[in-house]
Order: structure tokens, then C-alpha cells, then sequence
């Protein structure tokens, strides 16, 4: 196999993207996951507040969410312009 | 197992550009639009005290829907949205139950239909958006918490379309596989319509409602 | 060292069975010492019920077994075939198979462990609808067993894969990608399910009339939780079926290896998360019946957005395999 100083780097890119978003992906599906399910718990202890406590668990998601973006966006560098 | 990557393509020259088209999706979309016009026809045909079985499915549809776009927009919008969110179910359902019958295929197996309709809800959203807190707010809200998160704001809405449009599809297109592929391992034998009505009937129904509710869901983010 | 070819596929072979069994063990043990350690717990509670409770545990345990049986047989196969191939991609595809199912049934053996000793609690609680509750933990602990079927499939059809002449420069990292996708993110969905099985079984002991809601609430939820599982599934084929055009280039086969890699880690969170909310979801639909319906809205919306960073692992991989 003919490696290169190029093709090293390349290599090291492409599965250093998957590593990223792979390994990223753990933690804010495990949180969102968490979150959704706090809100199901407390909507079945107040029905009456559903919109409000589903507004809350979208935007709190939405902020555990960023570092699987943060993820993402490195991924995405990494394949395209490293 | 040939039939995964064999792709029936149409290519039309449209002033120099090469527009590739699947004609099996579009096929498929006519023929699920042709069903939910024959629906609605029966549905509305006559309407009595006494209502035909056509008509059961349709009020039924459309008090669900009523009520849930009234929970998530308030009243003005709600009348507006009502109709969007109420025929991309119908839409979606219907899609994701073809691909049961056989020598039909689900048109939202091939990833144009859920971008396309990810796509359609995301303009929407942010249409509905600047129109209900003006275009100062709504820029605003991605300057929040602090400026320099303008871009990771962006680059999240917009991932909000991959997410929605993948999500179909990867469920759809794997529940195809799987079942292909089973059906190839026993030789279509006892398993595949169990398999079928899992994944076709099961899953299909909870995806087109998942779609259905988090563009209501985007919207009324957006709205608020 | 090695020169022959024979030699190397025996050795991946006898490596994947090791590895296949020894990682497949985790799960089922695992779950099946909670469904014990619950059992106790609960004959202390009753134990004029010994004989009642002693029958589930060990129905519960057989279930959770099963994931370990499937490795067992994987690791049979791997180490009595006889693969007569010239061909080294034999030995990446026989060692794809082993890491695919050992992975693959951890998550479902810890699973099943959940509903089986919830089952066992309930019946010290409520011992006349024993057969309401062993009903309910075969349906939620069978269906999380299903991520660990779905690595099966990928397991056998990775051993018994026609291979042909394809090259193999950049296809060994297809397959060994294709394995660790549907094994490992086979983990995260395996336990997702479980936990809702798991609430599944308390909320029905708790309050039986509640039985219709509760069992469609955990179907719902476990089938949603499967969705990372599938879409490794779906990775998985794509690395199987396509066919790379050869190239001896490091960049070429290491896109294909972290594009199984990245589906697979990436789908153990989302797993896990989703199980978390159904679990949520069912346990209060059998305290507050009458929110049953907002409860399953609110599950779904939750669930399907803590899947969005498997979604992106998804993206991911595709882009690995099909733009690079």
C-alpha cells in the first residue's frame, strides 16, 4: 500500500469526523432524552400546564442539543475543509 | 437484491440544465394524491346525520388535527395552519402505507419528498415567524444568548430541516430493506407481512404523525 | 509471519467468536442479575408468593438469555465453519460479524433485564394480575430484544456474504464498518426499550385498569426508541451492498470505517434518551390516565428531538461513504 504524507492526513480527517460526531452524539441524545422525559412526568402531574412545560423542554433541549451541533460542525470542517 | 440501488431516472433539458427526475416518486405522489382527492370527494359527497364510513375517517381526522393546532398556535393562526398540518398527515399516512401493497413504493423512500416537505414547513415557520414578531425580532432571536452564537443559531435551524427530512427517511428506507432483505432470507415465507405491518403500518403511522407534529412544533416556536 | 491466507481467516474468525461471546455475556448477565436481585426483593415482600414470583423470574431471565444465546450461536458458527476462501476479505467480513453481534447484545440483554424485574416487584404488589404483568413483560422485553436480531441478520449475512473478487482495499473497512454500525448502535435502542418495558410493567402493577393505555404507550415508545437501531441497520446495508471501486489509498478505507464507526457510537445516546422519555411518558399515563393523550404528543415530540444528533450521525456517514 502506497501511504502518503496527503493521504495520512486525509485518512486521519475521515475518521476523525466519524470519531467527532459518533462519540458527540452520545452525550446530548442521552440529555435531550433525559429532558423529554422530566417533562412527561411533570405534564402527567399537571395536565393543565402542558403547552408551557413543552415550550420549557424544547427550549432546554434545543440548548443540550449545541454540543451535538458543535459535533456537527467540526465533522463537516473536518470532511470538507481540512 | 438488485432492486436497492436500480433508481428509475428521467432526465428533461430544461434551458441547458439537466433536470434528473424519479419518475417511480412521482408516479407514486400522483397516486397518492389521486387517492386523498377520491377521499375527499367520498368524504364530503353527502353529508348527513348518519355518516358514511368516508365521513367518520374525515371528521375524526380533522378534529384531531383541530384541536391540536389550536393547542400549540392559539385561535387566529390555527384556522390558518389547520388545513396545512391536517393534509400533510393525510399526505404522509398515505405514502408511508403504500409501499404494503406490492409493485407500489412509498414515495417518501426516496429522500426528495421528506426535504422537499422539510423544506416546505421550515419556510413556513420562519415566514410565520417574521410575520408574527417583525423581522427586528426575529433577527434578534439568533443574536441570543450572546452575538457571537449567530452562526451555531443558523447552523441549528437549519439542521432542524436535515433532521425532520432524515428521520422520515431513514425509517422508511430501513423498514424497506429490512423487509427486502428478510423476504430474500426466507424466500417470502410467513415472515415479510409481519414484518410488513410493523414497519409499514406501525412505524408509518407514528413517523407521519412525528413530521406532522414537530413542523406544528417549529412553527409555534417560532410564532412565540 | 503470516503469509497464508487461510491462516489470517481462521484467525479472524477464532478472534471474532471470542470477542463475539465475550462482549455478548455482558448484557444478558447484567440483566439477568437485576431481574434476580429484584426477585429477592420482592419475595422479602411477600413471601407466601415464592412460587409465583421464582415462575416470572425465570421466564424474565430466559428472555433476557436470549440475547446471549444469539451470540452464542454466532460464535459457533464463526469457529466451525469452513471457509474455504482465498480471498482475505473472508477474514475482515468473519470478524465484522463477531464485534456486530457481540456488541449487538449487550443492550438488549441489559434491557430485558428491566421488565423482568419489574414484573417481579409488581407481584409482591399486586399478585392477582400475575398474568396481566407476565403478558406485559413478554411483549415490552420480546420487542426489546429486536436490536439485537437486527445485529443477527447483519451477522449472518456478513459470514455467508458471496465474496467473491472484490477488491480488497477499500471493502475490509466496509465490512468491519458494517458490523460496528448495527452492533453498537444496537446497544443504545436495546436499553431505551428495556427501561420503557421496565415502566411498562410497574405502572400496570401499580394500577391494572390502565393495562390498554400503558401496553400501546410502551409500543409506541419502543418503536420510536428503535430508530437509531435502524438507521445503523440501514448504514450497515449500504456498506454491505455498494461496491467500492478499488484503491489502495489509507483516506479511501477510513472513510468507510468511520462511517460505520460514526453511526454506531452515535446511535447508543439517542437510544438510551428516547428510553428515558417513554419510560417517563408510561409511568405517568398509569398514575393520570385522563392525560394519557398529551402525555404520548409530548413523548413523540420528545423523543423525535433527541434523536436529531443520531439524525446527524446519520448525515454524517452518508457523506463519508457517498461525497468523499
Amino acid at each position: 500500500m502506497a501511504i502518503e504524507g496527503a493521504d495520512i492526513v486525509k485518512a486521519a480527517a475521515f475518521i476523525g469526523a466519524g470519531l467527532a460526531m459518533g462519540f458527540g452524539a452520545i452525550g446530548p441524545g442521552v440529555g435531550e432524552g433525559f429532558a423529554a422525559g422530566k417533562a412527561c412526568e411533570a405534564i402527567g402531574k399537571k395536565p393543565e400546564e402542558a403547552g408551557l412545560l413543552t415550550r420549557t423542554m424544547l427550549v432546554g433541549q434545543a440548548v443540550s442539543e449545541s454540543t451535538g451541533i458543535y459535533s456537527l460542525v467540526i465533522a463537516l470542517l473536518l470532511l470538507f475543509v481540512v | 437484491m438488485d432492486e436497492l440501488t436500480e433508481i428509475p431516472q428521467m432526465t428533461l433539458e430544461f434551458f441547458g440544465i439537466n433536470l434528473v427526475f424519479n419518475t417511480q416518486t412521482i408516479l407514486m405522489t400522483w397516486v397518492v394524491m389521486a387517492a386523498l382527492i377520491g377521499f375527499g370527494f367520498l368524504a364530503t359527497k353527502k353529508i348527513g346525520f348518519l355518516p358514511n364510513p368516508f365521513q367518520v375517517v374525515g371528521e375524526l381526522l380533522v378534529t384531531v388535527f383541530q384541536g391540536l393546532t389550536l393547542d400549540a398556535l392559539g385561535e387566529d393562526l390555527a384556522k390558518k395552519y389547520f388545513p396545512l398540518i391536517c393534509g400533510l398527515f393525510m399526505f404522509l399516512l398515505l405514502s408511508n402505507w403504500l409501499g404494503i401493497i406490492p409493485e407500489l413504493s412509498e414515495p417518501t423512500k426516496d429522500l426528495n419528498t421528506p426535504l422537499g416537505l422539510g423544506i416546505m414547513g421550515f419556510c413556513i415557520a420562519h415566514y410565520s415567524g417574521i410575520k408574527a414578531k417583525g423581522f427586528k425580532a426575529y433577527v434578534k432571536g439568533y443574536t441570543e444568548p450572546i452575538i457571537f452564537l449567530a452562526p451555531l443559531n443558523v447552523i441549528g435551524e437549519i439542521s432542524k430541516v436535515i433532521s425532520i427530512s432524515f428521520r422520515l427517511f431513514g425509517n422508511i428506507m430501513g423498514g424497506a430493506i429490512i423487509i427486502l432483505v428478510v423476504s430474500h432470507l426466507v424466500y417470502s415465507l410467513i415472515l415479510p407481512p409481519a414484518l410488513n405491518l410493523f414497519f409499514g403500518l406501525f412505524v408509518g403511522t407514528i413517523q407521519a404523525f412525528v413530521f406532522t407534529m414537530l413542523t406544528l412544533v417549529y412553527i409555534s416556536v417560532q410564532v412565540n | 509471519m503470516f503469509t497464508d491466507v487461510a491462516t489470517i481467516i481462521k484467525l479472524a474468525s477464532f478472534g471474532g467468536a471470542g470477542i463475539c461471546i465475550g462482549l455478548g455475556a455482558i448484557g444478558a448477565a447484567v440483566g439477568e442479575g437485576y431481574t434476580a436481585g429484584m426477585a429477592n426483593l420482592s419475595i422479602s415482600h411477600k413471601p407466601e408468593r415464592s412460587g409465583d414470583i421464582m415462575k416470572n423470574m425465570l421466564v424474565g431471565q430466559a428472555v433476557a438469555e436470549s440475547a446471549g444465546i444469539f451470540a452464542l450461536v454466532i460464535a459457533i458458527v464463526l469457529i466451525f465453519m469452513d471457509a474455504s476462501s482465498t480471498n482475505l476479505l473472508t477474514a475482515a467480513a468473519l470478524f465484522g460479524a463477531g464485534i456486530c453481534m457481540g456488541f449487538g447484545a449487550i443492550g438488549s440483554g441489559i434491557g430485558s433485564g428491566y421488565p423482568g424485574g419489574e414484573a417481579c416487584l409488581g407481584l409482591s404488589r399486586q399478585p392477582s394480575v400475575s398474568n396481566r404483568l407476565m403478558t406485559n413483560m413478554l411483549i415490552g422485553s420480546a420487542v426489546c430484544q429486536t436490536p439485537a436480531i437486527f445485529s443477527m441478520v447483519v451477522s449472518l449475512m456478513l459470514i455467508f456474504k458471496n465474496i467473491g473478487d472484490l477488491p480488497l482495499a477499500p471493502t475490509w473497512a466496509a465490512l468491519l464498518g458494517a458490523g460496528i454500525s448495527t452492533g453498537v448502535a444496537a446497544i443504545g435502542s436495546g436499553m431505551g426499550g428495556g427501561m420503557t418495558a421496565g415502566a411498562s410493567c410497574e405502572s400496570i402493577a401499580r394500577n391494572p385498569e390502565t393495562l390498554g393505555r400503558v401496553t400501546t404507550t410502551m409500543l409506541v415508545g419502543q418503536a420510536v426508541s428503535q430508530t437509531p437501531s435502524i438507521f445503523g441497520l440501514l448504514v450497515s446495508f449500504i456498506l454491505m451492498f455498494k461496491t467500492f471501486p478499488e484503491s489502495s489509498t489509507l483516506s479511501a478505507a477510513m472513510a468507510l470505517l468511520g462511517a460505520g464507526i460514526c453511526m454506531g457510537f452515535g446511535g447508543i445516546g439517542p437510544g438510551i434518551g428516547n428510553g428515558m422519555t417513554a419510560q417517563g411518558a408510561v409511568k405517568w399515563v398509569s398514575r393520570n390516565i385522563e392525560a394519557a393523550g398529551e402525555l404520548m404528543r409530548t413523548m413523540l415530540v420528545g423523543q423525535a428531538v433527541s434523536q436529531s444528533t443520531a439524525i446527524y450521525a446519520m448525515v454524517i456517514s452518508l457523506v463519508l461513504v457517498f461525497v468523499v
